[in-house]
C-alpha cells in the first residue's frame, strides 16, 4: 500500500526575524541548513517543509492555506487584517531580546505636537493599514504613503511624520525625530492556518511544534541553578529561590548538606547568586538550558 | 621528571572546526593562531600540530606524530600502517557522511564502472580509485588531481572520483554519480610505537575516552520534569533513558521529580508527549560529555 506522506508547511519570515526562528528551532531540536543564495532554509523533519517569505507577506499566506504554520509580526498580521490563529508570542526582537512599539514619531522641531495636528498632512508608514485605522480613530485626514524602506530619512524632507517601528530608537535620534504617540506593541508571533487547525494530523504536529518553540523561547531567558546547602541553611534557601519550579533537593551521602537543582531567570539570577552565598551557600553552578515546557 | 609529550595531528580543512569543537567539549582548549601550524593547547603534555588530513596517516606511520585524526578515506589512500584507536563518527546531520562517488558528465556514454575501460580518470585519491578499478577489473588511466577535479571532465577528463557531502557541486558541473566508491569516518589513529609505550598508551586511552565522551554527548541533552503521582507509571514508561531514571518525591506531595537523559534527537517527539501526559516543569539542558 501507497503510504501518503504528510507535509506540514512552515513558513519562516526571510529578513530581520530569520535570525531568531533559526535559533529556537536549532534549540528546539532541529538541524537548519540556509541556503542564502536560493532563499531556501532545510531542516531535519521530512513532515515539515519550509518555505520562506518576506515578513509582511507570511500572515496572508497562512490566512490562505498556502503555508500551515509561521512566524510573523504582530503588526503586520493587524496591517494584512489576515484571520489566523495565533498560537504565542515568541516576543523576540531584532538583535535584542525586546519586543518593539509601532510609533508616530515627527521631526523634533515639528509644530506637530499631537495626531490631531495631522490634519492634511503626510506621513509615510510601512503599515498603512494599522496607520489609516489609527487616524480614522482620531478622525484625522492624512495622506498615507507606504513604503518598505525604513521611513525615518524620508522626513521631514518628503513627508510630515512617520509611523514605525521602533527597537532601540537609534533611527530616531539619528534622524532627530521624536515619539509623539505609541499605536501598539509587536513582537514575533507564532500563527496557524484556520482549516489546518481542523485536520487531527495536521493541528497534533502543529501544538508539539509550538510546544518546542515556546519551550525554546523560554529556555533563553533561564539558566539552571545547582548549589549545596545545609539543613539549617535549607529554609531561607527556598524562599530566595523562584518558584517556577519546584526545586530538587538530594541529600548527600553521610552529611546533614542538601543539594539544591532548579531553574531561574537569568535577570533574577543576578540577585540570587549573591542572596545564596550571604546564606552560606556552597558549590553555586549557573548552566544553560535548551528547552524549559512549563 | 619526564619530558615526554604526546605529539597530535588536528586536520586542517573540513574537520577542523568539529575536531576543535570536541576537543573543546572534552575539556581541551586549543587555540588557532594565523598562519601558525603548531597550535597552543592548554595541556603541557601535548603537542598539535595543524595538517592537512591526507599527510597525518601517513606522518604517525613514520612515528613523527603519536597520534592524530583523519578520515578512513586518506588512511586506505595513503596505506599507511596505523593503529586504529577508535571511531570518533559524528551523527548530527550537519557533519554528514563523506562520501567518495564515481561521476560523469550527464551526457556521457559511460552508464557503469565497467564502460570505463581505456578511459581516463582524474582523482585527488589515485590509490582508491586503483584499488577500486582492480576488484571491478577494469583497466583505466588514473590521474592524479590537485583540486577542483568536478572541473575536469569532459576535455581533462572521462570520469571522476571525488569526495562529496551534498552532491551540489557535482549536479553545478553536470556531473551524474555511478557508484559510491567508500563511505568514509572520522578516525583516531595511532601508530604502533607509541601503543606500546606505557605513558603514552595511557595518554591516548585517556583521551580517546574523553573525546569519544565528546562526540556522544553531541548527541544527548538531559531532561528534568514534575510527574504526578498517579500518572508516574505510566509516564516512565514512555521514557526512553539512556540509564535508569532518577526519581524522587518530593517532600509532602504526591509529584515525584524525574531526570533523565536521551539523544537530542529524540526530544522533539518526547517533550510534546510529555507535556501532553500531565507533566509540568520539563526543563532540558545540553550534555557535554557522555561516558557510557
Amino acid at each position: 500500500m501507497k503510504k501518503i506522506n504528510r507535509l506540514l508547511k512552515f513558513g519562516f519570515p526571510w529578513e530581520y526575524l530569520r535570525e531568531g526562528a533559526v535559533e529556537l528551532f536549532k534549540k528546539a531540536g532541529y538541524e537548519v541548513e540556509i541556503d542564502e543564495l536560493s532563499y531556501r532554509i532545510e531542516i531535519d523533519d521530512p513532515e515539515i517543509e519550509c518555505i520562506t517569505s518576506k515578513v509582511e507577506e507570511l500572515a496572508p499566506l497562512v490566512e490562505k492555506g498556502i503555508i500551515d504554520i509561521g512566524i510573523t509580526e504582530k503588526a503586520f498580521i493587524l496591517d494584512s487584517k489576515a484571520k489566523v490563529i495565533e498560537l504565542a508570542d515568541l516576543n523576540y526582537g531584532y538583535k535584542i531580546w525586546k519586543s518593539a512599539k509601532i510609533v508616530l514619531a515627527v521631526p523634533e522641531n515639528s509644530k506637530i505636537k499631537s495626531v490631531k495636528d495631522l490634519e492634511g498632512k503626510k506621513i509615510a508608514t510601512w503599515v498603512p493599514k494599522i496607520a489609516e485605522d489609527y487616524l480614522r480613530k482620531h478622525k484625522v485626514k492624512a495622506e498615507i504613503e507606504f513604503t518598505n524602506l525604513p521611513a525615518e530619512p524620508k522626513c521631514p524632507i518628503l513627508v510630515d511624520g512617520v509611523i514605525e517601528f521602533v527597537n532601540t530608537g537609534r533611527a530616531l535620534r539619528r534622524f532627530r525625530l521624536k515619539i509623539i504617540d505609541v499605536l501598539m506593541e509587536t513582537s514575533p508571533w507564532l500563527i496557524a492556518n484556520e482549516q489546518s487547525f481542523q485536520d487531527r494530523w495536521k493541528r497534533e504536529k502543529i501544538e508539539n511544534l509550538a510546544i518546542l518553540l515556546k519551550g525554546a523561547r523560554l529556555a533563553q531567558e533561564y539558566a539552571g541553578l545547582m548549589l549545596h546547602a545545609s539543613n539549617e541553611m535549607m529554609e531561607e534557601v527556598l524562599k530566595v529561590l523562584p518558584t517556577l519550579k519546584k526545586p530538587t533537593v538530594t541529600q548527600l551521602r553521610g552529611e546533614n548538606w542538601f543539594d539544591v537543582l532548579t531553574v531561574a531567570n537569568k535577570k533574577e539570577i543576578r540577585d540570587i547568586i549573591p542572596k545564596l552565598k550571604k546564606i552560606g551557600c556552597t558549590d553555586i553552578i549557573e548552566f544553560p538550558l535548551n528547552k524549559v515546557v512549563i | 621528571m619526564t619530558e615526554e609529550k604526546l605529539k597530535i595531528g588536528i586536520p586542517k580543512g573540513s574537520l577542523q572546526e568539529y575536531t576543535l569543537k570536541i576537543f573543546k567539549s572534552a575539556g581541551f582548549d586549543i587555540n588557532v593562531p594565523e598562519r601558525e601550524y603548531l597550535l597552543k593547547i592548554d595541556d603541557p603534555e601535548i603537542d598539535c600540530f595543524l595538517l592537512r588530513p591526507q599527510e597525518i596517516p601517513r606522518y604517525i606511520e613514520k612515528g613523527k606524530l603519536d597520534l592524530g585524526i583523519s578520515g578512513d578515506d586518506w588512511i586506505l589512500e595513503t596505506k599507511a600502517k596505523i593503529v586504529e584507536v577508535c571511531d570518533l563518527k559524528y551523527a548530527k546531520r550537519k557533519i554528514k557522511k563523506v562520501r567518495w562517488v564515481l561521476a560523469v558528465p550527464e551526457d556521457s556514454k559511460i552508464k557503469s564502472v565497467k564502460d570505463l575501460q581505456g578511459k581516463t580518470i582524474s582523482t585527488e585519491a589515485v590509490n582508491l580509485v586503483k584499488d577500486y578499478l582492480r576488484k571491478n577489473r577494469v583497466k583505466a588511466k588514473v590521474e592524479f588531481s590537485w583540486g577542483t577535479t568536478e572541473v575536469k571532465p569532459p576535455r581533462f577528463a572521462d570520469a571522476i572520483v571525488d569526495i562529496t557531502e551534498t552532491e551540489a557541486t557535482l549536479k553545478a558541473h553536470n556531473l551524474k554519480i555511478l557508484d559510491t566508491i567508500l563511505v568514509s569516518s572520522t578516525k583516531l589513529i595511532t601508530n604502533r610505537k607509541a601503543w606500546q609505550d606505557k605513558w603514552k598508551k595511557e595518554k591516548i586511552k585517556d583521551l580517546a575516552l574523553l573525546l569519544q565522551g565528546a562526540v556522544k554527548g553531541e548527541e544527548v541533552v538531559n531532561l528534568m520534569m514534575h510527574i504526578p503521582g498517579r500518572k508516574l507509571k505510566r509516564i516512565l514508561k514512555a521514557l526512553p533513558g539512556l540509564k535508569s531514571p532518577t526519581i524522587k518525591k518530593i517532600t509532602g506531595e504526591n509529584w515525584y521529580d524525574v531526570t533523565t537523559s536521551c539523544k537530542e534527537r529524540a526530544t522533539r517527539e518526547l517533550i510534546p508527549k510529555l507535556k501532553r501526559m500531565g507533566c509540568e516543569g520539563i526543563v532540558e539542558w545540553p550534555a557535554v560529555k557522555l561516558v557510557p
